[in-house]
């Protein structure tokens, strides 16, 4: 019986069959491929995109700025008299350019001003465009697009 | 010698090659989309599917793509010969084409009866042979003119595959001529007709043997040693631009070929499947042409499909290795079969 068994799947080729059928699984199977610019890719929830920082909410303690191992965040806080009453920054500087993506700025913002959007299309034709200010800081990023919003530093146990 | 000589035998036959050319190097050339979409698939990605719908213009990209480049004729090599090899591939591997019979003949509405066929030649699948042989001339031309040593070796490899591959592939199809009757290949779907089923039973065997000659013929993984895409340097590496097109238009329209005459051999050609061609070509001739046209395009497909499959899956074979198969295990079963074959039509197909 085992001869014969043998046997036929000799005359039959019967490994290389068995190898055909495996390839034509993976033919019917979804593909990997990503097509990008087309389909946009979903990212993880966190991912670490470009900076967004909420001025509004900012009070200058210049935490961020400390934080960043690349100096490339700079807070300067408004004149004394204003501090009082307004804590926002006067100016701020956020060099993407240079930026690591590392999250270092995230962890110590005491009211989560800064954080990560999922915006990771950062090629532009001019590095000044990676260069933010007050002015230009809130821009204008598509919330359906690039989501941001505060990330626990730790995952949440569930 | 009046007009109607002249247009009977000069005039048609023209208008029949022109009309099977266009579709032919439209085929073969979306065989090479085909392919590459199809091995995308195998291999979980897509396949080029950026230059038009679907990656359907990609063969016309491809082709501009290597006629703008530039043509490079080695210093080591001689010129008259490296120029002319693609072209002797390129040759036969058409030629085959004008043997092949497509349809039912075409009843015009004078009551004309025109084949659908440039040449039904009654040696036909002889001369497919004979010429697909000639095609490896090209191959071995073209690695011994490159004046360079790794195409010779992709020429040797390719001389000794010839020597591997031929013999069993021609026993295997003498079985089903023995079995036809004849070597004209619309006598071949004729005698599958007439019999009520396809060669593909009794010549399972030869099928089988055929298979895999064929792939060894058109140069095709497992048995792509004279080309060696993937890790070897074949024979056309000193290449480049359009002659370097040449070969891959050759080894397509091989593929193309090797499809069409294995559906014409064992699947029964341009015979519509489950239904009686020949009640119904005496009531809707145009209507079993065209859909004969259809049925064979289909059957070819499949094998076009099969081809791209195993290449697909299964690891190239070594030259001696080939050579041990096509001697020492294809040959004794061809040779075996074709004994089965004739014993087979002597008693039982009286």
């Amino acid at each position: 019986m085992s001869a014969a068994l043998q046997f036929l799947k000799m005359v039959t080729f019967w490994e290389l069959l068995k190898g055909m059928r495996v390839t034509h699984k993976y033919m019917v199977k979804p593909k990997v491929t990503e097509l990008y610019p087309d389909v946009r890719p979903v990212l993880p929830y966190r991912t670490k995109g470009r900076l967004h920082v909420e001025i509004e909410t900012c009070i200058s303690c210049r935490m961020c700025e400390k934080a960043c191992p690349e100096g490339c965040i700079k807070v300067f806080p408004p004149p004394k008299e204003v501090f009082k009453t307004d804590k926002r920054p006067a100016e701020f500087y956020l060099n993407q350019e240079h930026c690591l993506h590392c999250g270092l700025c995230v962890d110590p913002c005491p009211t989560g001003s800064i954080h990560h959007s999922q915006e990771f299309e950062l090629v532009v034709f001019d590095h000044r465009e990676l260069l933010f200010d007050r002015e230009r800081l809130p821009y204008d990023l598509d919330q359906t697009r690039y989501r941001w919003n505060w990330i626990e530093n730790v995952p949440v146990k569930k | 010698m009046n007009e109607n000589w002249l247009l009977a035998q000069i005039g048609m036959p023209l208008l029949k090659i022109l009309i099977l050319l266009v579709p032919v190097f439209t085929v073969v050339a979306y065989m090479v989309w085909f392919e590459r979409r199809v091995l995308g698939f195998f291999q979980s990605r897509l396949g080029p599917n950026r230059v038009g719908p679907l990656g359907l213009l990609q063969p016309v990209a491809d082709g501009l793509k290597l006629l703008l480049k530039e043509d490079i004729v080695p210093a080591n090599a001689r010129p008259f010969l490296f120029k002319m090899a693609p072209v002797f591939s390129f040759f036969p591997a058409l030629v085959g084409f004008a043997v092949v019979s497509w349809a039912l003949p075409w009843v015009s509405p004078a009551g004309n009866r025109h084949g659908f066929v440039i040449a039904d030649v009654n040696l036909g699948i002889l001369l497919i042979l004979s010429l697909s042989s000639l095609g490896i001339f090209g191959i071995i031309l073209g690695g011994w003119s490159s004046g360079s040593k790794y195409p010779l070796f992709g020429s040797l490899r390719s001389a000794s595959q010839m020597l591997a591959y031929e013999v069993p592939l021609t026993l295997s199809v003498i079985s089903v001529v023995l079995l036809a009757g004849s070597f004209r290949l619309s006598d071949i779907v004729a005698a599958q007709q007439a019999l009520g089923w396809y060669f593909l039973f009794p010549g399972l065997v030869a099928f089988g043997v055929y298979i895999v000659a064929a792939v060894a013929e058109t140069n095709r993984t497992p048995f792509d040693l004279p080309e060696g895409e993937s890790e070897i340097i074949g024979f056309h590496t000193e290449y480049s631009g359009m002659r370097f097109a040449f070969y891959f238009v050759a080894e397509y329209a091989n593929v193309v070929l090797t499809s069409v005459v294995a559906a014409a051999l064992f699947l029964g050609g341009y015979d519509i499947p489950f239904v009686k061609d020949a009640a119904l070509y005496a009531t809707h001739p145009r209507l079993v042409s065209a859909l004969g046209v259809c049925s064979f395009a289909a059957k070819g497909a499949l094998f076009a499909y099969f081809f791209v499959w195993i290449r697909a899956t299964w690891p190239r074979y070594r030259y001696d290795q080939l050579l041990r198969i096509g001697w020492l295990v294809l040959f004794p079963i061809a040779m075996a079969n074709l004994v089965l074959v004739a014993l087979f039509k002597l008693w039982l197909l009286r």
